[in-house]
């Protein structure tokens, strides 16, 4: 016989099917090859081009309806487009889109990497991702919490990141419980994917705990509210300053393999075998130190060389706008994205100290969460000795919570207007911090970006 | 003067900012010349029976039933309720004052009993802005945010707190329930920081006499904005 198979033949010319030489797994080096049925071509055709129109035409970024468009002319696509070729699954409440990218810059380490540059992380948008750029590029992808589990069956990804699991947009029924029994069921049998886990997150473990392969990160977790009960049997867990357990039965935190430590500023990540590796990044506080740090560990797990890892992940200086400076109408502004109380409750921490004057924006559209009440979940109490500028479409809610905090507060419908009446000095600032949730904070970006284009 | 509050099992009830109901009794019994002491109780904890005023919030199913059975074994909410205590008990925390409720696999699960109410499934979860007309002494429309899946039923002994205008509440057209100084309610946002006059109604109670309203333009312009946008 010749090495050619007359069935295999005969059947990939009826299904005209493309071959596409791919690589995965540079600890092996071995290439697959991966064969796309003319159906998904067609599709992912077709959807690039809708969202290119789509975006052509100043409806956003077209990921959402490009997406549509592959999956219903090609329903199975994401497993055929993924086919052996996703390195690493980013999840949790916080940091993904962070995580992701900085995990994306170490992984080019070893070749092309495709990856969202829109935080478009639902089907639709893991669909275009990988429709797009170089069909042999290994992918690192950024997935919603609640479509985890579908996209985690249809990729099959060598390296899965649980960062964190906290309240996030309750409208949309996210309780944390719910998320982290649908993941726990999700890893039951993922034998082929390293879970890479947050051990200092009771939600997380909870989920990974019985995953085949785990690699445990002491990441840290500031914002303890939605993990105080043990979700075996209810009991109230205790905590000290550095481990967490279950009075009742003995669900507790696991050793780590790695942990995160945060000295001078910076992040220090602590491996087996006394290894060492600093992470200088560019992005600013300890939040980005963990994603870094479950980034650097996804890299060791994926073969690669973790300290060309931290080299690759400084380089990284805004993700998708966030911390980016940018000029909206007079003012210069620095973008921080806040969107739930835990993202709150480190933020604060990045901002200048009182009496530097700051805008928060809230806005309640879906993409924020309809139900601002988790503003009284957060620590604006932190903010007193200064004035908030309260902004946003649910900017008296804001208000109402400020005047709660005991926080000096304006409420302005758009302090970017020539003439809004600005809090003192907030004008002579070279940079304004201001925090917006999510659509506040496209919003803004976009707003930015029309202005410089006006400009040039 | 002095009030005690009592903030049951916060961690386990806490998950839709309903703490902002302490924050904003706090922050009324002040403008009222009232200093209040605020105590975080958790499971473990014995509930304090003498205090003024409790407050419950919402909370995850498995939670909910977790707070319900401590609360039971505990008894101190209910001697307290039953000797005249102000309650205030929001989402999870309102069903679980009542005969039942339903668990996280929709097993009827026995409450505490302090209000005559039964809870089961609403046929699909309840999630959106809430505006209520209040019975008396309650005289402004109750606003606030929905999100739960319980149709609550009302008994002979306890009477509905509001009749809805925009959003489902208990399920039939009544939104909450009361008995004695006791009330229910489905209204996040949290509800006394969006209606002052509720949180000055428990005040009211818990002190013994009734407190002047207070506006502060804020809340006013906040809840003007809310119901505007749900009743046009």
């Amino acid at each position: 016989m010749a090495d050619t198979d007359p069935t295999r033949e005969a059947s990939a010319e009826l299904r005209r099917t493309d071959r596409v030489r791919c690589r995965i797994g540079q600890r092996t080096g071995k290439v697959a090859v991966v064969t796309l049925s003319a159906r998904t071509r067609a599709a992912a055709r077709l959807g690039l081009l809708t969202s290119s129109l789509s975006r052509k035409m100043g409806r956003g970024e077209g990921m959402v309806i490009g997406g549509r468009v592959i999956l219903r002319l090609a329903p199975d696509a994401i497993a055929e487009m993924a086919h052996d070729r996703v390195a690493a699954l980013v999840s949790a409440t916080n940091g993904k889109t962070s995580t992701t990218r900085l995990l994306a810059t170490a992984v080019e380490q070893a070749g092309p990497v495709i990856s969202q540059n829109t935080g478009a992380n639902m089907t639709s948008g893991v669909a275009v991702t990988l429709a797009s750029g170089d069909p042999a590029a290994q992918a690192v992808l950024e997935v919603d919490e609640a479509y985890l589990p579908a996209i985690f069956r249809a990729t099959k990804p060598r390296v899965i990141i649980l960062g964190n699991l906290s309240r996030d947009q309750l409208d949309r029924m996210n309780e944390v419980a719910m998320i982290a029994r649908r993941w726990r069921d999700m890893l039951a049998d993922a034998t082929d994917t390293t879970v890479v886990a947050n051990a200092d997150d009771p939600s997380i473990v909870w989920a990974a705990r019985h995953a085949p392969h785990v690699t445990w990160v002491a990441a840290g977790q500031v914002w303890t509210a939605d993990s105080a009960v043990c979700l075996d049997c209810g009991s109230l867990l205790q905590r000290d300053d550095s481990t967490w357990g279950c009075p009742n039965c003995g669900f507790a935190r696991p050793t780590p393999t790695w942990t995160l430590e945060w000295v001078d500023d910076h992040g220090v990540v602590h491996g087996p075998h006394d290894q060492r590796f600093d992470l200088p990044l560019s992005l600013p506080g300890r939040f980005n130190a963990a994603n870094g740090a479950m980034a650097l560990v996804a890299t060791v797990e994926l073969g690669l060389d973790p300290a060309e890892s931290a080299r690759r992940m400084a380089t990284v200086e805004s993700v998708s706008g966030r911390y980016a400076v940018v000029k909206v109408g007079e003012l210069t502004i620095r973008l921080l994205l806040a969107k739930n109380p835990a993202g709150w409750s480190e933020l604060v921490d990045v901002m200048p100290p009182a009496p530097t004057p700051v805008i928060v924006t809230i806005n309640s559209n879906a993409a924020d969460g309809r139900d601002p009440s988790w503003l009284w979940d957060v620590p604006f109490e932190r903010l007193r000795g200064r004035v908030v500028v309260a902004t946003g479409d649910r900017r008296r809610d804001l208000a109402v919570r400020l005047l709660h905090a005991e926080v000096d507060h304006v409420v302005i419908e758009d302090p970017y207007a020539p003439g809004a009446e600005l809090p003192d000095g907030m004008r002579e600032l070279a940079v304004v911090d201001c925090a917006a949730t999510y659509t506040a904070f496209h919003h803004l970006r976009t707003s930015s970006d029309r202005q410089a284009a006006r400009r040039s | 003067m002095n009030l005690t509050v009592v903030s049951v099992y916060p961690t386990l009830l806490g998950t839709y900012g309903d703490g902002g109901n302490v924050m904003a009794l706090r922050h009324r019994a002040r403008l009222h010349g009232i200093e209040v002491d605020v105590i975080n109780i958790e499971p473990g904890d014995a509930v304090p029976e003498s205090a003024e005023l409790y407050v419950l919030g919402g909370g995850e199913d498995s939670a909910q039933t977790a707070a319900a059975n401590a609360l039971r074994a505990d008894g101190s909410l209910k001697r307290a309720a039953e000797r005249g205590a102000a309650v205030l008990a929001v989402c999870a925390g309102y069903q679980l004052l009542g005969e039942y409720f339903p668990d996280a696999n929709s097993a009827a699960t026995p409450g505490l009993g302090i209000l005559d109410i039964r809870t089961d499934r609403l046929p699909k979860r309840a999630v959106g802005e809430l505006a209520a007309d209040p019975k008396e002494p309650l005289t402004q429309t109750l606003t606030g945010y929905e999100n739960h899946a319980g149709a609550t039923h009302l008994g002979p002994n306890a009477s509905a707190l509001a009749t809805v205008r925009a959003g489902i509440g208990n399920g039939d057209g009544s939104e909450g329930a009361t008995t004695a100084h006791v009330i229910g309610t489905y209204l996040h946002g949290p509800c006394l920081a969006r209606n002052p006059q509720l949180a000055d109604l428990l005040l009211g109670w818990a002190i013994g006499r009734d407190l002047p309203f207070i506006e502060e333009a804020e809340v006013t312009q906040l809840r003007e904005e809310r119901l505007r946008t749900v009743l046009g």
